[in-house]
């Protein structure tokens, strides 16, 4: 009797495991599980860890990057690769944001105007890459060309706001005990998500990125699949800059270069999440869910680490291998699955 | 000087080669020639060394030998000039004829590999040539004499030419050709693999046949005329492969290609598909037949021309607009533009016809599924793998869902070209009864071959094309293998051929 119950339970639990890797392949179960150890081993090892003020400090550390990955994740899914303009499409957005809101502008027309530059840049860098442009030249040009227009415009200064002003309630407000810029992380990651599964567009994006002649052939171009993607990742970009400006009431165009996450350049921690989640760098296959799982990740490691008192070099490190590993168990899992069949 | 006798070839449950025996003398031109699967390039590849897994006799000058590799074939003296290129386009010529730099002291300077570059570009007809250009200056034709060239720096006995002209229009074919005879006058043996069967009886002294496999005794060219010969490429009948025609009436054409001009051919084209019809383009490898389909479907380029399409004008730029006005093309590489390799079958199946499943901009999962599993049936396809990946199926399987995907459409008219290349006899049955149906349905069908028996067994109406060029019609009765093959491989009357010198 006991032991029927004790089989049954051990059936349920391989048959969860077993759908779980069915319906979400086998690398989220895998991150998932090292989630876990890395979580256990951080309750373990840090007396700090398990607070909810910790847990919570993990999340909204989180989200500037985590968003930026979901953005950014609709690119390389769409099989164009990475734009590597994110974090000086930020700066020039950080310090429109900022220049306006100290011209007194308001929150409302700072913050659309912000996303109009952002929807630009976008767009542009999408045509170009559309029109069969390489993806690293065109998106490092821009990157070029968008510092430079932030610099230019801020003379390389740092633009401050007074408090109180119209956009604290992004920066530093909360909603029933959590940050509200967790909150936007988890409703974009989510929104995200649903338009990849349940939408056509979503669907084009899988297409286009797993055979773009196909996707030529059955009657979706790149063209305007790169124009989207690319508004879509600037946006976010954009996005995040606003938010960090909120946080701190004021913007220069290197906040996203040196003070920022463990590695210290945006881009690369962006571009590192995409990679941790598992996403294939040829397109076609992924999710932005797992860009939100990896965004979580890679922040727990962190927090461990800080809590242990590393300092930046080894935590630069521990994402670098932390890349590694993930391409590792990317690749044998894929293999592992056609070897099923 | 080589002889092969009872050569016996299989992989797996296929015999590629039955008792082949294969003879070519010194100083000889031996054409080979077969139809597609014949055994030709199993043959090839046994005497250049790339296949040892052959059982049989293998005599050179008397002595059995057997070669594990290509470079241990290559030191006997047998060299083979591939389809494909394997010059490295940035380098110099002499730089490529030296490039396994064995033969060349260690410090060459440029001009001396020049220098000792010259006389095997005077061998192959290349003496124009200056030696320290970049390969990629020269024209196609051009580059495969360098190959040629190339080979001859090791001092071959036998060399081995396998289509060397596939790829070639007619001026380079003839500078080709020329060097073929003079390098036989030179006293190599020469074994000559091509499909065009003019060029065969210009340069062969005899001609060796295959047929599924077998082999035929070789004969002289000059006892041949190309009837005798198409007849002994030809054998086998798979009637029963193709499914039956219905009667036919044909009042206004569905499609009519009004001097369409693709990018890749040298004429413009003329013709109308009616509605039940399937009518077949035949042609082999870079006669245009298949070009002028991808013009069709939007997506290659056109220089000129008009299309009517269901008494519209009609021009596509892209496959979009072609797909948008009821034009399914279908490529003749799967692997290329027609699958989604790591994506679902059922996300395959459903691929053009996203707007059909989604309201709104939402995909709508349950009329997906219905779609994606009917159409899976239509072409029988497992229902039960909807959600494998389609990199995962065989090569048929996958020509199934490639070509099923464009039932989602519901096209007027569906372009295919090499609906079957690849595919393996039982699955190709069912893609000939599919198209049939499709046909039946009052649907037009228009597909490129080049393999006779699918454009005799499965066509309506025949169109042939040679190299880039509309040669001729040949209706449902007088159609026949011989027919068909003379005029894509052989399409100018033999006494023009008498003529010249």
């Amino acid at each position: 009797m006991t032991s029927d119950l004790i089989g049954g339970a051990r059936n349920a639990a391989t048959g969860f495991v077993d759908r779980l890797v069915r319906d979400y392949s086998g690398l989220v179960v895998c991150l998932i599980a090292l989630f876990l150890i890395v979580f256990i081993a951080g309750m373990v090892t840090a007396p700090n860890f398990l607070t909810i003020f910790n847990f919570k400090t993990i999340i909204r550390d989180a989200a500037l990057v985590g968003i930026m990955a979901v953005g950014l994740t609709f690119v390389t899914l769409s099989g164009n690769f990475f734009l590597l303009s994110m974090k000086e499409t930020a700066a020039l957005s950080i310090i429109c944001f900022a220049t306006s809101m100290s011209a007194g502008y308001g929150f409302e027309i700072s913050f659309l105007l912000t996303m109009a530059i952002a929807l630009v840049a976008g767009a542009a860098q999408g045509a170009l890459i559309g029109l069969g442009g390489n993806p690293i030249v065109v998106t490092l040009g821009a990157a070029g060309l968008l510092f430079g227009l932030g610099s230019w415009w801020s003379d390389n200064l740092v633009v401050s706001f007074r408090r109180p002003h119209g956009a604290e309630w992004l920066g530093t407000g909360s909603f029933l005990g959590l940050p509200n810029i967790t909150i936007a992380f988890i409703l974009i990651a989510v929104t995200a998500e649903l338009v990849l599964r349940y939408t056509k567009f979503g669907r084009q994006v899988y297409l286009v990125g797993a055979n773009r002649a196909a996707g030529r052939a059955t009657g979706h171009e790149n063209f305007a699949m790169a124009i989207k993607v690319c508004i879509i990742a600037s946006l976010c970009s954009a996005f995040v800059a606003v938010a960090f400006s909120a946080q701190v009431s004021s913007a220069h165009v290197n906040y996203f270069s040196s003070e920022f996450g463990s590695s210290g350049d945006m881009t690369i921690m962006v571009i590192a999440t995409v990679m941790v989640g598992g996403n294939s760098i040829m397109g076609g296959f992924g999710s932005t869910l797992r860009s939100s799982l990896g965004a979580i990740f890679i922040s727990t490691v962190d927090n461990m680490m800080v809590l242990h008192g590393f300092n930046s070099g080894p935590r630069v490190l521990a994402v670098g291998l932390m890349i590694v590993f993930s391409i590792i168990v990317f690749a044998l899992v894929r293999r592992g699955a056609r070897a099923q069949e | 000087m080589l002889t092969l006798s009872s050569i016996n070839r299989s992989f797996g449950a296929i015999q590629a080669l039955k008792d082949a025996d294969f003879e070519i003398g010194e100083a000889e031109v031996m054409g080979l020639v077969g139809e597609n699967g014949a055994g030709k390039s199993t043959l090839v590849k046994i005497i250049s060394g790339f296949d040892d897994g052959y059982s049989g006799e293998f005599m050179m000058d008397g002595i059995p030998v057997r070669f594990s590799s290509p470079s241990r074939a290559e030191r006997a003296g047998i060299a083979i000039a591939q389809q494909e290129l394997s010059l490295i386009p940035a380098m110099s010529v002499a730089e490529n004829i030296f490039l396994a730099g064995d033969q060349v002291p260690l410090m060459a300077t440029k001009n001396a590999l020049s220098k000792r570059a010259r006389p095997y570009l005077a061998e192959v007809g290349l003496d124009a040539v200056d030696p320290s250009i970049a390969v990629n200056r020269l024209s196609v034709g051009e580059q495969q004499l360098v190959e040629v060239a190339r080979l001859l720096a090791h001092e071959p006995r036998v060399l081995i030419l396998d289509e060397p002209t596939a790829a070639l229009g007619e001026s380079d074919s003839m500078r080709i050709l020329a060097m073929v005879e003079r390098l036989a006058a030179s006293g190599k043996s020469i074994i000559y693999v091509s499909h065009r069967l003019d060029e065969i009886f210009k340069v062969c002294h005899r001609v060796t046949v295959l047929r599924d496999g077998m082999s035929q005794k070789a004969r002289r060219a000059s006892e041949l005329d190309v009837h005798s010969l198409v007849e002994s490429m030809l054998g086998r009948e798979l009637h029963n492969m193709f499914p039956e025609r219905a009667s036919l009436k044909r009042d206004e054409p569905l499609l009519r290609v009004n001097g369409v001009w693709p990018d890749a051919t040298v004429e413009p084209f003329n013709f109308e598909a009616y509605p039940g019809e399937i009518l077949g383009l035949a042609g082999q490898l870079g006669s245009g037949s298949g070009d002028v389909l991808a013009a069709i479907g939007g997506a290659s380029g056109t220089r000129d021309g008009k299309i009517t399409f269901d008494g519209r004008d009609f021009m596509p730029r892209s496959p979009k607009e072609a797909i948008a006005a009821g034009i399914a093309y279908c490529s003749d590489d799967r692997k290329l533009d027609g699958l989604f390799l790591g994506r679902p079958i059922k996300e395959n199946l459903t691929s053009p016809a996203l707007n059909k499943i989604s309201a709104f901009g939402f995909l709508q999962h349950g009329i997906e599924r219905g779609l994606a599993s009917l159409n899976a049936e239509k072409f029988t396809v497992d229902v039960s793998r909807m959600r494998t990946e389609a990199g995962l199926l065989s090569g048929g399987n996958q020509q199934k869902v490639a070509l099923g995907k464009w039932l989602a459409i519901e096209p007027k008219v569906i372009l295919v070209n090499e609906p079957t290349r690849g595919v393996d006899v039982g699955a190709r049955a069912e893609i000939y009864r599919k198209l049939r149906e499709f046909a039946d349905e009052g649907k037009a069908v228009v597909f490129a071959s080049t393999d006779i028996q699918e454009i005799t067994g499965l066509a309506d109406r025949v169109i042939t094309f040679y190299r880039g060029m509309q040669i001729g019609e040949i209706a449902m009765d007088s159609m026949s293998a011989a027919t068909v093959l003379e005029q894509i491989t052989h399409p100018f009357p033999p006494a023009a051929e008498v003529a010249e010198p």
